[in-house]
């Protein structure tokens, strides 16, 4: 019954076969007229030949592309021609149209164009060969009328002869066709810098390159005509320099079952084009390492519960970290104490070494809502960046030795029966679990494990409560290991029986902790100098003379008077100046320098690292510094450039926020040919993936597997 | 250089992110008058399930669409649902008189909104005639798209994207497809919209 609308509304011109008729009739006047063309009068058995659909449209109106865009309705022509095989229609590039406000966009063809096909006669083929186009199309200047072709052309079969006239038409139909960019010499790559989230914008990039690496020039405007694209509602470009297009779009609200893919049009300066039909490469960096090893949730965007997920695990991962692990050891100590007592209590120390960590972290949280809500440049581990914390944080981990050494130990006098047990006992009670909690995440903080890089980053970016909620995942990881251990029987019945070994082993972790103590004194260096250093080994050997005197005797005036000599120490040593920021042999980041670097050709590769940060340490030693990735990097003339975030920089928190960090490590490559998209390289490094991604820069951006679908040159 | 193209990009983005309603999000609000003067606003059918029909009598496809009475079908299988359906035409030279004429051509029931500066179908992004929105009882555009699936009319059983988006929205169900790509003649919005 529909199938009859288009019939109605013509007044068909003629119903006997022609090659040739007229139609879309508006005010009496036909506004488009079809042609069937070919380029041969007389098929070969077994050739090859052209045929295509000769459109030509009154002034002023216009028929649709493959995709009509906004509006509009597809062209179509359908063949009849028996004993032929054709191939896919070939659509010369289409010109774009705006309606009279700009609101709404289509593609399409005004003036004339021919629509055509490669057609192959098989040697069965019998004369005369009647061939049938069926066209639809829908023309429009103002108003829209639809318009439905039956053309038929009669040719012979036998020796081919050519028709000089079709065959003109068709050649100058097929140099409009885009090519390949294999036919064009061309490299086109599409990559998007944000992720792909239902209903939500996107926005991405295209460069289009020549053989050599150099850019190649595109149309000042309407550079891109997008096919119609699964899984995307719309995409815009707007040129962004030679040979590049910014994208951005918005994903479809539905989602899509296969991962978006561009396609379309890309018009040259040269005015030529070039068909694009690629995937959407995913710039290095954006999915972590850990997300990238589970597919099926990496796939999804980095909604709330994924980044809950993710702050949960760097948690857990924290406990391995080398400035947790001393905590976690002596934790572990105290527990095989605990663990022959009865279950409840158990179970109260677990509670309490959860609560610790999760009420220090929610005290982090506060701060950092606080002092982001007051225009700080705020990261993850910025504590480290004040050195009157670091002193403090020094001193109570000194303290923390002494007492496993065995100088001083913490029992209420009054229960205090003498004994070693009991004292330990004491020693280990709920409000210690509780301060051992805290301990944990004061110095789990610089250790911004993979993960936790990403989730806390997102987070600062994020409304309160969902820092909250991230912060709050983030201690239930931590906490996670030792509740574990202690809700799961079979692991506790492991746990080696208690004896004079637990005495040796807290002071070997005693020990373990002063270790802690030297580090966290390299960071003060960092900050206050060699000056800093020493007023705070200063106030330490007060600290440990007072913790001695208070073992040796515990009377409350020693007390008094020691907590009096301490404070008194603090406040005459611990004033800090600031100390010597450079380091020698490395160059100091600053936008300017980048900029140099990518003026002289040069890839540059920034190191954002701060002393207090022990991934970054890690990966300077284990792979910046490494061999393959130093001759990597003089074979690619890379500049290599330091971001110093020991100190808070305003700067460098900047460009760590552009990126969605909060902290450091970041490792950022520049390439000449890309200069304002620099590659993110991965926060825990393997020289793999430095070395590859340095050639990557130095030779110029990857290019993505290209179209390969058929095209009639 | 490159800092201009960026500004300019971002502001051509905003401007189209103004100029589209998002399904999932709230509908735009409109105060609007049909053909016989009486004022409708979406507020008041807040509620209900709404249906926005952009439609302009001139155009071939929404000729062919009521001459086989899609929309009236269509709306006749929603009967005892809180259903409240608006055609919308937003065609700058479009008048009361001629749409006056044109429903009783047709012989249909709801009203067409006037909307000749089309503010409102801008603030839609109706981009064809017809173009179809779903709005559900909280005043949340759930369905943006076509008619159906059957651009060239040539289907004899098309899909009515239309039907099973009030469908999933009566029964609680996600309405799937939520977006399609709307077909037809390009709205005729005016120059100076």
């Amino acid at each position: 019954m529909l199938a009859g609308w288009i019939l109605s509304l013509l007044v068909a011109a003629a119903p006997a076969p022609a090659p040739t008729a007229s139609g879309g009739l508006y005010e009496g006047k036909p506004r488009v007229h079809a042609t069937l063309v070919s380029d041969v009068t007389q098929v070969e058995p077994g050739g090859t030949f052209r045929m295509g659909v000769h459109l030509r449209m009154a002034r002023g109106w216009y028929i649709y592309w493959k995709n009509p865009g906004e509006a509009g309705l597809a062209s179509e022509v359908v063949w009849d021609a028996p004993r032929v095989s054709t191939g896919p229609l070939a659509w010369p590039a289409p010109e774009v149209h705006r309606s009279p406000d700009g609101s709404i966009t289509s593609y399409g063809y005004g003036g004339e164009v021919v629509l055509f096909a490669r057609a192959r006669a098989q040697s069965d083929v019998q004369p005369p060969l009647t061939v049938v186009a069926t066209v639809e199309v829908l023309v429009c200047e103002v108003q829209c009328i639809p318009a439905r072709f039956e053309l038929t052309r009669v040719l012979g079969v036998g020796p081919r002869q050519a028709d000089a006239a079709g065959a003109t038409l068709l050649d100058a139909a097929a140099a409009r066709v885009p090519r390949t960019p294999t036919q064009a010499g061309l490299r086109v790559s599409v990559r998007r810098t944000t992720p792909f989230v239902p209903g939500q914008p996107f926005e991405g990039e295209l460069t289009v390159e020549r053989a050599d690496g150099s850019p190649e020039p595109l149309a000042p405007t309407d550079a891109l005509v997008p096919d119609r694209l699964a899984g995307i509602l719309s995409v815009q470009a707007v040129g962004d320099g030679p040979g590049r297009l910014r994208l951005w779009g918005k994903a479809s609200p539905d989602g899509s079952s296969s991962p978006p893919r561009m396609a379309g049009v890309v018009v040259l300066a040269s005015g030529g084009a070039v068909e694009v039909s690629a995937p959407f490469e995913l710039p290095p960096g954006l999915v972590p390492h850990a997300a990238a090893a589970s597919p099926p949730v990496s796939r999804r965007a980095p909604g709330l519960p994924w980044m809950l997920l993710l702050a949960f695990l760097g948690g857990v991962l924290l406990n391995a970290m080398p400035c947790v692990f001393p905590v976690l050891a002596l934790k572990a100590y105290g527990f095989a104490r605990t663990v022959h007592a009865d279950h409840g209590s158990v179970r109260m120390h677990a509670l309490a070494y959860s609560g610790g960590i999760l009420a220090s972290l929610m005290v982090l949280a506060g701060a950092v809502l606080g002092l982001r809500a007051a225009g700080h440049a705020v990261g993850w581990g910025f504590q480290f960046q004040e050195p009157l914390f670091v002193a403090v944080l020094s001193g109570v981990v000194l303290l923390f030795a002494l007492n496993l050494l065995g100088v001083f130990e913490l029992t209420v006098p009054s229960h205090g029966t003498g004994t070693l047990v009991a004292a330990v006992d004491h020693a280990h009670g709920p409000l210690r679990s509780v301060g051992e909690g805290v301990l944990a995440v004061v110095l789990a903080t610089p250790c911004s494990a993979p993960l936790l890089g990403t989730a806390v980053g997102f987070a600062f970016a994020a409304s309160a409560p969902v820092v909250l909620a991230v912060f709050a995942a983030v201690g239930l990881g931590l906490a996670a290991p030792f509740c574990a251990l202690v809700l799961v029987p079979g692991l506790r019945q492991r746990l080696p029986r208690p004896g004079a070994w637990m005495e040796r082993a807290k002071q070997l972790l005693g020990f373990a902790l002063l270790g802690t103590g030297v580090w966290l004194a390299g960071i003060l260096g960092s900050l206050a100098g060699v000056d800093g250093v020493v007023r705070l080994l200063a106030f330490l050997v007060v600290l440990a003379l007072v913790a001695w005197a208070w073992g040796a005797w515990r009377r409350r005036p020693v007390l008094l008077g020691g907590l009096l000599l301490v404070l008194l120490t603090g406040w005459v040593a611990l004033r800090f100046g600031p100390g010597q920021t450079a380091v020698a042999g490395r160059q100091a980041w600053s936008e300017e320098a980048v900029a140099q670097g990518l003026a002289q050709g040069r890839p540059v590769l920034v190191d954002f690292t701060a002393e207090w940060c022990l991934s970054c340490k890690f990966n300077e030693r284990t792979v910046l510094t490494s061999e393959a990735v130093q001759s990597a990097l003089a074979r690619t003339r890379t500049q290599l450039l330091v971001a110093d975030w020991t100190r808070r920089d305003a700067g460098i928190a900047r460009r760590l926020a552009a990126h969605g960090r909060a902290g450091v490590p970041m490792y950022l490559l520049y390439s000449p040919a890309r200069p304002d998209q620099p590659e993110v390289l991965p926060e825990l490094l393997t020289i793999d993936t430095v070395v590859s991604a340095l050639e990557r820069a130095g030779t110029g951006p990857g290019s993505v597997g290209l179209s390969t679908s058929p095209s009639p040159r | 250089m490159s800092h201009v193209r960026l500004l300019l990009a971002a502001s051509l983005s905003l401007t189209t992110a103004t100029l589209a309603a998002d399904v999932g999000q709230p509908a735009p609000a409109f105060s609007l008058r049909d053909e016989v003067g009486t004022p409708h606003t979406l507020a008041q059918y807040r509620g209900k399930i709404v249906v926005l029909e952009w439609t302009n009598p001139e155009c071939p496809f929404v000729q062919r669409h009521y001459a086989g009475k899609t929309m009236q079908r269509t709306l006749a299988s929603f009967s005892g649902k809180k259903v409240v359906w608006l055609a919308v035409d937003s065609t700058s030279h479009n008048t009361p008189a001629k749409s006056k004429s044109w429903k009783a051509e047709q012989g249909f029931s709801y009203p067409v909104l006037q909307d000749a500066s089309g503010e409102v179908g801008l603030a839609y992004g109706a981009k064809t005639t017809p173009h179809m929105f779903v709005i559900d009882d909280k005043g949340v555009l759930r369905y943006a798209g076509g008619i159906d699936d059957d651009p060239r009319g040539r289907s004899t059983a098309p899909t009515n994207f239309v039907e099973k988006a009030v469908g999933a929205l009566v029964a609680g169900q996600p309405v799937s497809p939520s977006t399609s790509d709307p077909y037809g003649c390009s709205v005729k919005y005016g120059k100076s919209s």
